[in-house]
């Protein structure tokens, strides 16, 4: 009995620590390749979401306008991308403390000490991916589970491993729902609770690599699993300023491997951005201003 | 219970000198307590002495709690929030003295009542109210969380400073011999403190200041005669232990809540995680845990996949101090097993040195030496400065077997201090000196770092280490190389070349030999003697074969083409400001450019960012930048490169030993829109935040009571400039000696811990002594004290250039007998750094400028809060030297202030 209240108490937990997931409407149909949201205006986006996705217009306006500044700042880099983004509903993968905090220009904590990137470090580190159709990606540290939730709306093979027992068991949870709402896509993403140091050897190889949890040095395992011609990407650095390693895993014409490190712009030193904001339609500078 | 209390003392014959006045039921005589003799009065005096060191005690409690729980750095402001609770006190009980005097009784009850509760409830309180660091800038809340924090710890200090203020007004007559007991008992019961990090972990430290609050409480009535207050004040001590001890567990409350973002809480997340030692001690709480999810090989080579089948399982342990780490631990691999070791920076060294007469300068986790006996070291001598460390390696049998005993390996010695120290001091030479990511811990960890001193990375331990060489020897440095754009290792690289120069070398150009990895590690290696070429063509091969970047090697040639290009976009890519780009807007309906938004989708994949797809291996800027800096060290011109560089890259020395403070302080005003971008100097940042709110805070204290209408009273008082001017001086200049000595001291301590204890303890007991022997020379003071200000000032000017020598020189003794150098070090200046509170507020009392009295206490309080604050800025600024140089100059400037003390008062205008 104790047991069970205890399982009762921790079920009710998760469910009120994402409860925008309950209070969402269905998704009307499953959603094709093929298809893709308005880009010519607020208005049109949000009002074509809502008629195919079933989502909150609030969240899908806040999408929109930090889909505005995203673009502005080169954080999506080709129409797949930022179809990928205006696809996936962030705000179903923050605690409830920051939904209102969501599409901020900033990581916000999930929990267990680990954070859900902003949104213009995943546009940015899966845009530097180019990631095709049908081609299989690992990401290590499923964490909130966003990034595995975008990258399902690039590719229908994606496999994600966390280290964390409870943020695997909450995330799968999110996905499950998220499923059973309609979201057919997330059907895509494999997951599983494990040590990501071992990459996932049954599903290897693998064309693309990210990793989002932080070590002393690139896992030998995860550069065996990857394609030769494969790209690994891997955020270095404290969360707000983070630079993203790219490791190319490539052939010598005398049939040897090379590997390469780079950053994900070939070596292009790239500004950083202050923390943006819109003031009523306007880019602002700074939320620290 | 105070009610019950004061009859008892106003009992007949409670008190035997002088019968005093009873106002309003309340005693209001001056100091009658103080007039007792004997036992009673001993009594009191040590009742003074135990609360403040009530006050010290928390003060090291509340920085252990911040140091285990989260971030070090806010645990280090406590010394100003302590200072603060005084500055604040001064003040109300300025506006209120009349009160406050009719009332002591009250006051001092209520005070030595509150303060135990007030230290376990506040502690209870704010450890459910977690802030996080890393979130300071872009979450609102954090910032309120960490102002909760602080004024709930604030609280406790508060108590501690009503009733030392009050026990000061009623004891104005015999404030020299008050103040010593206040200053003796504050450093007795600092080294009681220190003594008592061996006993408690840092979760129950609460219970010293608990159980000293509580011994003060019942000395102070039963200095007064009290049983039942004692008894009473003694239950609510024991009630608050109790409380501290079981609460917590009651409500499910963590009296230390410990970061989720602390690296030893993910280690406790792993599903097989299991802690397998723990150890308290001043050195810090140390733990090991064990868990196949743990995996080090810091700064491995990408290449070790292409030839290694697997890397060894279950070969770790991660050592965390403080809840920071991981640190390594190796297990005793067999030989198949270590192969991965040729893939690690820390090889280099041995690739040229076969059979090596080896020294590692920080034993750490052991992962150098580990690499050192597996590749054919003749000998390995390993230092490591913390006692812990070197406990759990020597004692636990665990450790000892995983590790396969490793100190006690046939070809191991060790050297049971810091390394940097014994090769400053040996006459022993060796073939390698490794410094290989020591304090890794504290180089790694994203995240805002405290400031802290670095004395093994410094020029003057650097000349040490390439001293100890054999001809021909290899002094390897590998540190980490994750900042972009570089910072820590262009330090590093700046400080080799200084060392070399300054050991008499006038061409570098042969003598090093660097090579990095991207985002991962970089190596230096220095050889006494210069390279030779068949030595430089197995390094060049082997930085090949791993795929390593060559950054500086005899002959490397640089394209000098692109030397603007590259400091300009550096400096670009921090400072640029969004606002130069053109405005897009985000809302359709009233805003025609719309359209521009969907056009632009199109135009996202322009060429200016071109990224996916393009593998053409090219430099990265860091690792140009990287070159261009050796290109400057070897022509010397490291001045001309630091100036063009958009952060400070200064080397390391003795007297600037800071891996921190990168932003020019004329960059500051650019910083505020972009903090997230500068999260590994929040520790620096941070310092000015709070040097400007102790700046506000402290002028707003010492101007309220001229606000509230006691310019009238002041204004009959002559000197009142000079007045406040001299307790200004004497307040910032005592904390700023204090502070800034314990940076010096732990160039030979090695310790911050330790040195922080030993100067706090040293300072207040020498400094009481001085103060309690001022006492009979406060007739002649008009004589006396401008030869004692001026000799603090020679003594601390003094101190500035000769003290790191000499501390490196004590340095190599046994670790007792450094205590006691330090000691003696630091009692002359301390002692007569006694004489001037002591004097000064005597002065106050006998020219009858009672108003004055609690002001300069305050204004005391408030210049300790700024110096405080100031001396880590002037640390990273101006270096170490400076900051005692203007701590004398602070105490010569007393002087002048000191004869406007003397002008007598106007006894017709205060009446």
């Amino acid at each position: 009995m104790k047991s069970f209240l205890r399982f009762f108490c921790v079920s009710l937990a998760i469910a009120s620590a994402f409860s925008p997931a309950i209070a969402s409407a269905n998704v009307p149909a499953p959603l094709t390749w093929e298809a893709s949201p308005p880009t010519d205006s607020r208005a049109a986006f949000v009002e074509w979401m809502v008629a195919n996705r079933g989502e909150d217009a609030k969240y899908l306006g806040q999408r929109w306008d930090r889909y505005i500044i995203m673009q502005r700042n080169h954080d999506l880099l080709d129409e797949k991308n930022a179809r990928a983004y205006l696809l996936t509903p962030r705000e179903e993968f923050v605690l409830k403390q920051n939904l209102p905090r969501a599409y901020d220009h900033a990581f916000l904590d999930i929990g267990y000490g680990v954070t859900i990137s902003g949104p213009h470090v995943v546009g940015r580190m899966t845009s530097s991916l180019n990631i095709k159709q049908g081609e299989k990606v690992l990401e290590v540290g499923t964490g909130s589970g966003y990034q595995s939730a975008y990258l399902a709306h690039l590719t229908d093979k994606v496999w994600s491993i966390e280290i964390i027992k409870p943020i695997a068991t909450r995330t799968r949870a999110v996905y499950d729902d998220l499923i059973a709402r309609g979201y057919s896509e997330f059907k895509a993403i494999n997951t599983k609770q494990a040590d990501g140091y071992y990459g996932w050897e049954e599903a290897a190889p693998f064309d693309k690599i990210i990793v989002t949890c932080g070590i002393d040095h690139i896992p030998p395992a995860l550069l065996q699993q990857l394609k030769v011609g494969g790209v690994m990407v891997i955020p270095v650095g404290p969360p707000g300023a983070q630079h993203i390693l790219k490791v190319t895993k490539e052939a010598n014409p005398d049939g040897t491997i090379k590997i390469t490190r780079s950053d994900i712009y070939n070596g292009k030193i790239v500004p950083f951005v202050p923390f943006t904001k819109l003031e009523g339609d306007d880019i602002k500078g700074s939320h620290n201003k | 219970m105070i009610s019950e209390i004061k009859e008892r003392l106003e009992e007949p014959g409670l008190d035997e000198p002088g019968a005093g006045d009873i106002t309003h039921g309340v005693r209001t005589s001056t100091g009658e307590e103080w007039s007792q003799a004997g036992i009673r009065q001993f009594l009191l005096y040590a009742a003074v002495g135990c609360v403040a060191g009530a006050v010290i005690a928390l003060q090291i409690a509340i920085m252990r709690i911040f140091s285990v729980g989260s971030w070090a750095h806010f645990g280090s402001l406590v010394v100003s929030l302590a200072m603060l609770g005084f500055g604040l006190t001064s003040a109300v009980m300025c506006m209120a003295r009349h009160w406050f005097e009719r009332h002591w009784f009250v006051v001092i009850a209520c005070s030595l009542a509150g303060v135990a509760p007030l230290v376990v409830g506040c502690n209870l309180l704010a450890q459910q109210l977690p802030f996080n660091p890393i979130f300071l800038v872009s979450d609102p809340t954090q910032k309120w969380r960490l102002l909760g924090n602080f004024s709930l710890y604030l609280l406790p200090f508060l108590a501690g400073s009503f009733f030392l203020g009050t026990v000061f007004l009623r004891a104005k007559k015999v404030f020299g011999r008050v103040y010593f007991a206040d200053l003796l008992g504050s450093g007795l019961c600092g080294l009681l403190t220190l003594g008592s990090l061996f006993l408690f972990h840092p979760d129950n430290l609460m219970l010293v200041p608990v159980v000293l609050a509580g011994i003060g409480g019942v000395l102070w009535f039963a200095g007064l005669g009290s049983v039942r207050g004692a008894v009473l004040i003694a239950l609510v001590a024991l009630a608050s232990a109790a409380a501290h001890l079981w609460l917590p567990e009651k409500l499910h409350a963590a009296k230390l809540s410990v970061s989720d973002y602390k690296g030893v809480s993910y280690a406790r997340k792993f599903p097989d995680s299991q802690r397998i030692y723990q150890n308290v001690s001043p050195f810090g709480l140390l733990e090991v845990y064990g868990s196949s999810y743990l995996h080090f090989a810091p700064g491995l080579s990408d290449n070790a996949s292409l030839n290694l089948a697997s890397m060894p399982v279950n070969a770790y342990l991660g050592l965390y101090i403080d809840g920071d780490g991981p640190i390594g631990i190796m297990r005793d691999l067999p030989e198949d097993q270590t192969a991965y070791f040729k893939y690690l920076p820390m090889v280099y060294p041995y690739l040229i040195k076969s059979q090596a007469k080896t020294f590692i300068v920080q034993f750490g986790g052991g992962i150098s030496t580990s690499v050192a006996l597996h590749s054919d070291a003749q000998s390995v001598t390993v230092g490591e400065s913390n006692p812990a460390f070197l406990k759990a390696f020597r004692e636990n049998a665990e450790l000892k077997a995983f590790t396969g005993d490793l100190l006690h390996h046939p070809k191991v010695k060790v050297i049971n201090y810091d390394g940097r120290l014994f090769l400053a001091n040996t006459q022993e030479r060796y073939d390698v000196i490794d410094l290989s990511l020591a304090d890794s811990a504290g180089l790694s960890n994203p995240g805002g770092f405290a400031i802290v001193e670095k004395y093994s990375y410094t020029q003057e331990a650097m000349q040490n280490y390439m001293r100890a060489l054999n001809e021909g020897g290899v002094l390897a440095v590998t540190l980490w190389n994750k900042e972009e754009p570089p910072k820590s290792v262009l330090k590093l690289y700046a400080t080799l070349a200084a060392a070399a120069r300054a050991n008499g070398e006038q061409d570098i150009s042969r003598s090093f030999f660097v090579a990095s990895s991207y985002l991962s590690t970089v190596t230096v290696l220095y050889q006494r003697g210069g390279f030779t070429e068949p030595q430089l063509a197995i390094l060049r091969q082997h930085t090949s074969a791993m795929s390593f970047d060559e950054i500086y090697s005899p002959g490397f040639a640089i394209d000098g083409d692109q030397v603007s290009k590259v400091f300009d976009e550096f400096r670009e890519s921090i400072f640029s400001s969004a606002d130069t780009e053109p405005q897009t807007h985000a809302g359709e309906d009233n805003d025609p450019s719309l359209g521009q938004a969907g056009d632009s989708v199109a135009d996202i994949s322009e060429p200016d960012l071109e990224m996916a797809g393009d593998t053409a291996a090219q430099t990265v800027p860091a690792t140009q930048l990287s070159r261009l800096a050796w290109q400057a060290l070897v022509n010397n011109d490291w001045q001309g490169f630091s100036k063009r560089y958009l952060f400070d890259v200064q080397p390391l020395t003795n007297n600037h030993p800071y891996f921190a403070a990168y932003v020019h302080p004329s960059d500051l005003p650019k910083v505020v829109d972009r903090l997230e971008l500068f999260q590994d100097e929040w520790g620096y940042l941070l310092l000015w935040a709070t040097l400007a709110i102790a700046c506000a805070a402290g002028l707003l204290l010492i101007s309220i009571p001229v606000v509230f209408g006691w310019r009238m009273i002041f204004q009959h008082y002559p000197g009142k400039r000079e007045t406040i001017l001299y307790f200004a001086c004497l307040g910032f200049g005592y904390i700023v000696v204090e502070v800034g000595l314990i940076a010096h001291f732990i160039e030979a301590l090695a310790n911050a811990t330790v040195s922080a204890s030993v100067l706090i303890t040293g300072m207040l007991v020498f400094s009481g002594l001085g103060s309690f022997v001022s006492e009979r020379y406060l007739p002649r003071a008009r004589a006396i004290m401008p030869r004692v200000f001026l000799a603090i000032g020679a003594l601390l000017i003094a101190y500035g250039f000769l003290l790191s020598p000499v501390l490196n020189m004590i340095g190599h003794l046994d670790y007792a007998w450094r205590l006691l150098c330090c000691f003696v070090l630091i009692a002359p200046p301390a002692f007569l750094m006694g004489f001037p509170m002591a004097t000064g507020m005597g002065i106050l009392t006998h020219l009858h400028k009672d108003p004055m009295f609690l002001w300069a206490w305050g204004v005391n309080g408030c210049f300790s809060v700024i110096g405080a604050a100031l001396v880590p800025i002037i640390a990273t600024s101006f270096g170490l030297t400076a900051v005692l140089a203007i701590a004398g100059a602070v105490y010569l400037l007393a002087t002048p202030a000191f004869f406007g003390l003397l002008k007598p008062v106007n006894n017709k205008l205060v009446r």
